[in-house]
């Protein structure tokens, strides 16, 4: 087949008129994308109520800008094929348009922009999941044992009193790291406001952490199909003033559950 | 040498000398079946010894469960006569040309769409009314989910019944979404566009159709002994824990997996072998490049999900503990495997869906395709890197935390020939002039779909959003973005484009489009408002959800209605033209490439001489 040169961009091309059509439908549509995108996320995922929301909410609103003006890309030469040259009809147009096949400089740069908004992505990733981890070892953390069930929570304060809960209390402004775990099958922990999640695996111990920074009342989901009565494996978080939750913790029998070294607790 | 001349010649008129072949067809092999399955259940139950009263696993129930099963599976496939061709030949009796030509369905009208049947046109369209039988009744399933979801906290369907509908529409639209463009169009067109008069191994093609029968029934099976009420993941312990319905599921995918198998060895030895002379790797057409790709990443990836069943049934029959942490096994071995097959697995589906829009961008916008090496650059890398990116499901279950970095690595690189497939497809749209036909708008709707699903892929590859998203509505929305806003829209334009060659007719132009509109709004209406509720919070998987989440379902309800408004309208069409359409010329698209040059209906072997190839196929546009 003849290679056929694609005479396209030459000269002054940026003055074309349908490249000047196809550039304010890029912006628009990047924009219009962009904070559509964002609005709806923000939205709904409501308020943060710890950092490590805070961070997922952020993020995301970054990846949704970075990607808005790619798919304000794609949307705006498609608009632009859509709007241009139409055939209808039981039989095919005649055979009478540019033959491109190749386009060294678009492929190149498409690969290159690409592969450095990939590197990006990646970059905002592993900074984000770097503060995550981190948090996991902090010293001054209250430990709570999580303890799943078919179809109930368990939380235990082997440090405090040896209390067992059904309903999550937590101190705000405290970091907490969360020992998890399960008795029969597989759950997954999930604190939907404060962002953070980790699977409950029975005869396995898994770590996740957050700081609550807001007082209030919050959801704990299991986001793992459990079997039965999964949807209904949810309860409360209540995070309270460092004074309420004293008191809370001292109002609560001690009911010897073990403590944190000793994994216990899933027997 | 008297072959040809005195086997082929004497056939008419009078029925060929076939031997115990011209009595087995569905019928004898769903009786053999049915016997033999009863035989080894009533056997099992009389000689199988009763659990220990002591005993801590409960194992007998099933061990009966599997073996009738497995005395289905061998019953139906010696009824359908799988087993005839090979015994044959061991007794050193090989088929003769005769009877070859009789298994090929040679004269024999409607009968042998019933029959084992190795003309690889029978097979594309047995493929492709498996394929709708299976989205019929998935799609049905999930019409049942969204009536359970009407109003918050909890539907009118048992929790036990509801997993179990989950369940059984996610493993039948996988197991639908895997075969529907690889099954009709990888059988029907793709011998015929590359040139040869059959695939490598007819009766393979035959026993890959078959073997889906026969994996079908073990699963309807099990929805009578408690169903699938694990999810299509079948996670253990879970799994280990469920009713008899679990070993149903285990031998439809042990089955199944034979299957794609058997078709992916198949389809990829006849594409290597089997192209026409002078059909030159870069003169062949994408959608083969599509097709191959999608069955030989499931070749290293389905004997992986075979395995993995076959471990649990152990599990639950024998008393072994793969999956038993407390017995020296691990729940996270299951999830590797699972997942080792699962993600090559949404590439083999969404492959071979893109490259049939590829191929069809040319011939609706009159010019060639933009790029074909970085089209096949872009299959190439997809299919490489899928096979890294498994533990991106596993980022929170804990399994190896060290590794999630690595894992996010190697999944946002996956956009990059992603990325690819969309400029190859853009840059064939630029400029061109679009002749308006469903297969055209397809391929918008594919771009609009298939962005949307890779965007949210990039939140979900991030180990901190998904910490966020896993588990969530979102998930469930974002691969549903991919596999039937992409996959899908790409199928149904498949069938728009092939449908003439495949039936001789057209496929009905208002209802085809009256369909095309209903199902893309209603899709996209469906699955935004699921991502909403999901970016709101709502586990997947749930029969009841918190009153917060009710607006997004009822917007995700009304679009699946609308959804499954524009499937009716879709399937009316295709029955209504199947028989009665208008009659469809021999290239009605006016394409270029090979399956377009045989009569309809095509003759049995397709081409009286074969082709001869000079050029590629995508040779459109007059001005230089």
């Amino acid at each position: 087949m003849p290679e056929t040169k694609e005479a396209y961009f030459t000269g002054q091309w940026w003055k074309r008129t349908d490249v000047k059509r196809h550039a304010v439908l890029w912006v628009v549509l990047t924009a219009v994308i962009g904070y559509a995108g964002t609005e709806v996320q923000v939205r709904a995922m409501g308020a943060p109520a710890s950092e490590v929301m805070a961070n997922v909410i952020h993020l995301m609103r970054i990846f949704t800008w970075a990607a808005a003006p790619v798919a304000g890309f794609a949307a705006a030469l498609s608009i632009g094929a859509l709007m241009g040259k139409r055939h209808h009809g039981d039989f095919p147009p005649p055979d009478t348009e540019h033959a491109i096949r190749n386009s060294p400089r678009a492929i190149a740069l498409w690969i290159v922009v690409s592969a450095l908004m990939c590197l990006f992505a990646l970059v905002v990733g592993l900074i984000a999941l770097q503060k995550d981890n981190t948090s996991l070892l902090d010293a001054k953390a209250t430990h709570v044992n999580v303890v799943g069930q078919q179809w109930v929570w368990n939380f235990d304060y082997p440090g405090d009193g040896g209390v067992r809960s059904q309903v999550l209390h937590l101190p705000v402004n405290q970091p907490v790291v969360f020992r998890v775990t399960s008795k029969d099958v597989k759950h997954s922990f999930w604190i939907v406001q404060m962002g953070i999640k980790i699977d409950a695996n029975p005869g396995e111990y898994t770590e996740t952490a957050v700081t609550p920074n807001k007082i209030g009342t919050f959801d704990v989901r299991c986001a793992e199909l459990c079997g039965l009565l999964h949807a209904y494996m949810q309860n409360k978080v209540i995070v309270q003033s460092k004074e309420d939750y004293a008191k809370w913790l001292a109002s609560q029998p001690n009911q010897g559950v073990s403590t944190w070294t000793e994994p216990g607790a899933a027997a | 040498m008297t072959t040809t001349m005195t086997h082929s010649a004497p056939t008419e008129g009078r029925t060929p000398k076939v031997g115990i072949i011209r009595y087995l067809n569905l019928f004898t092999a769903l009786a053999l079946g049915i016997i033999s399955a009863i035989v080894v259940w009533r056997l099992a139950l009389a000689f199988l010894p009763q659990d220990a009263e002591t005993a801590v696993m409960h194992t007998r129930e099933d061990k009966i469960a599997l073996l009738s099963m497995i005395g289905w599976f061998v019953g139906f496939m010696t009824g359908i006569g799988a087993l005839i061709a090979p015994f044959r030949w061991v007794m050193g009796k090989d088929l003769s040309h005769e009877e070859n030509m009789y298994l090929a369905g040679k004269d024999m009208g409607v009968k042998r769409y019933f029959r084992y049947t190795t003309d690889h046109k029978v097979v594309g369209i047995q493929y492709l009314v498996i394929t709708m039988v299976i989205f019929g009744i998935g799609g049905t399933l999930a019409m049942l989910i969204r009536a359970n979801l009407g109003k918050p906290g909890g539907g009118w369907i048992h929790p036990q019944a509801y997993n179990s509908i989950v369940g059984t529409h996610g493993i039948l639209m996988i197991v639908g979404t895997i075969i529907m463009v690889t099954g009709p169009f990888g059988n029907f067109i793709m011998p015929i566009m590359i040139g040869a008069r059959d695939m490598a191994f007819p009766r393979l093609n035959a026993l890959s159709f078959w073997l889906i029968v026969a994996a079908a029934v073990p699963l309807i099976w099990g929805q009578f002994l408690g169903g699938i009420s694990t999810g299509w993941s079948a996670y253990n312990p879970l799994a280990g824990q469920a009713p008899l319905g679990m070993d149903g599921y285990i031998m439809f995918i042990c089955i199944f997996a034979l299957s794609t198998m058997v078709a992916g060895a198949n389809i990829t030895t006849t594409v290597v072998r089997m192209r026409a002379k002078g059909m030159t790797w870069n003169r062949t057409p994408i959608f083969i490049y599509g097709v191959v790709a999608s069955v030989a990443l499931a070749l290293p990836a389905f004997p992986v999900f075979f395995l993995s069943q076959v471990m649990s049934a152990f599990d639950r029959a024998l008393g072994t503990s793969f999956y038993d942490t407390a017995n020296g096994g691990s729940g996270w071995l299951y999830e590797n495997l699972f997942w080792i097959m699962g993600h090559p697995e949404v590439y083999v589906i969404l492959i071979p869906a893109v490259a049939a829009l590829m191929e069809m961008a040319p011939v609706f916008t009159r010019r060639p395709l933009f790029s074909f090496n970085v089209a096949v650059m872009g299959i190439a890398g997809i299919c490489g890197l899928s096979v890294l990116v498994w533990a991106h499901h596993m980022y929170i279950s804990g399994w190896a935390p060290l590794l999630n970095a690595p894992f996010m690595l190697t999944t946002e690189l996956i956009s990059i020939p992603t990325g690819m497939l969309f400029l190859v497809l853009i840059g064939t749209l630029w400029r061109g002039r679009l002749w308006v036909t469903v297969p055209t708008m397809s391929i918008f709707a594919l771009l609009w779909n298939f962005m949307i699903g890779g965007i949210t892929g990039i939140y979900l590859s991030d180990v901190p959003a998904d910490a966020f998203l896993h588990g969530s509505m979102y998930v469930t929305a974002h691969f549903h973005y991919t596999l039937m806003g992409a996959g899908l829209t790409g199928a149904i334009a498949s069938l728009v484009y092939w449908f003439p060659k495949m039936t001789g007719r057209m496929l009905d132009k208002t209802l085809s489009w009256i369909s095309f509109w209903f199902v893309q709004i209603g899709f996209n209406v469906a699955f935004l408002g699921m991502f909403f509720v999901g970016l709101q919070g709502q586990p997947r998987r749930v029969e009841a959800y918190a009153a917060l989440f009710n607006k997004g379902n009822l917007i995700t309800s009304i679009g699946a209605v609308v959804i499954m408004t524009g499937m009716l309208i879709l399937l009316a069409a295709v029955i209504g033209s199947w028989r009665s359409g208008v009659k469809a010329p021999m290239n009605p698209w006016q394409a270029k490439s090979l399956e377009w040059t045989v009569p309809n209906p095509v003759p049995l072997e397709n081409f009286e001489t074969l082709p001869v190839v000079t050029e590629d196929v995508y040779g459109y546009g007059g001005k230089k």
